[in-house]
């Protein structure tokens, strides 16, 4: 298969992948979340059921605990874009699908030495 | 797995960044001295495929979700552990800074976790594997699973040591989610390199033992 081939079937594959993920992803919270939540007594360890007054509390605790209360505003926050539903999400996901295609290669032509 | 900011004193968060830092330097050397023009298009769509699975979470067992990191995958497609920090350093900050998953003060320990760890754990679990029992994939799967278990692991430590996590409950919450996540790694890694050594043989930095 040519490069050009092989480039072209590979953004379409993560083009699918991230037009679907929207649809497709879990809402549950990740593993360390999940495991935030159940330590903090928010969540069971082997139960889906979450106390969301109580995972507020874990993480108003949890900044008291580290002092580390830094904060920004991502641009689009979990994956999303403010204002739009499920739209919104797709596009996020696709916008950042193809902003890693286009970073990935200017940091790897500007790193790698024309010779290689 | 990416740590939100609250969960690691600035201090600390700053020593990983340093730690970071250090091996960031070493893949753009990598990167130099290895990349070649052919290879820049196919390192910027596995990485552009690794985001996109990312954002997949897919349900497992006990409330809780798991994706996969890719940082064994680009380890070992690329042939050097050095490829999966290249590949997670730019996924996580992309990650961090335009989508808010995982902070910015912790992300040099997001950074250590993901690409460090799942690089180094995938790159040397596959070929030191695969040496022993010689199938690429099986060797692929386990690599994938180990980085991910591994990287989850470091994670409870560094809780622990941050005071956020007592660290026997960090270890077996982290360990028992990550052991049953790692399954989604370790299978999406074996898939997607029988799809690359299949599409494209020589690309592979190891081709031996890999067949199409």
């Amino acid at each position: 298969m040519e490069t050009k081939q092989f480039v072209i079937i590979g953004v379409v594959i993560a083009l699918v992948i991230a037009v679907a993920a929207p649809f497709l992803a879990s809402g549950d919270p990740d593993g360390l979340e999940s495991a935030f939540f159940s330590i903090y007594e928010a969540k069971p360890f082997m139960g889906s059921e979450l106390d969301e007054d109580a995972a507020g509390t874990a993480e108003e605790q949890v900044i008291a605990a580290t002092g580390n209360d830094f904060s920004y505003e991502a641009l689009m926050p979990d994956y999303s874009i403010p204002g739009l539903d499920k739209t919104g999400e797709v596009f996020a996901v696709v916008i950042g699908t193809l902003l890693m295609l286009v970073l990935v290669f200017a940091v790897a032509k500007i790193s790698a030495r024309p010779d290689n | 797995m990416h740590i939100p900011d609250a969960f690691i004193p600035m201090g600390q968060a700053l020593v990983y960044w340093v730690i970071a830092l250090v091996f960031i330097a070493l893949a753009l050397r990598w990167a130099r001295r290895s990349m070649g023009e052919e290879k820049i298009p196919l390192v910027a769509v596995l990485a552009a495929g690794i985001f996109a699975i990312q954002a997949l979470n897919i349900p497992i067992p006990w409330g809780t979700s798991g994706h996969m990191v890719g940082a064994a995958l680009a380890a070992i497609v690329l042939g050097s552990p050095y490829a999966g920090v290249f590949v997670l350093t730019l996924v996580l900050l992309v990650q961090g800074v335009i989508f808010g998953d995982g902070g910015i003060t912790v992300m040099g320990a997001n950074i250590v976790n993901m690409g460090v760890v799942g690089g180094f754990v995938g790159y040397y679990g596959y070929t030191g594997i695969k040496g022993v029992i010689g199938n690429a994939y099986a060797a692929a799967f386990i690599a994938g699973w180990a980085s991910l278990f591994v990287s989850a692991i470091l994670c409870a430590v560094e809780l622990a040591i941050a005071g956020t996590f007592p660290l026997s409950l960090g270890l077996t919450f982290m360990g028992t989610y990550h052991a049953v996540i790692g399954l989604i790694e370790g299978g999406i890694t074996a898939v997607a390199l029988y799809l690359i050594a299949s599409a494209r043989p020589d690309i592979l930095e190891h081709p031996r033992g890999v067949s199409a």
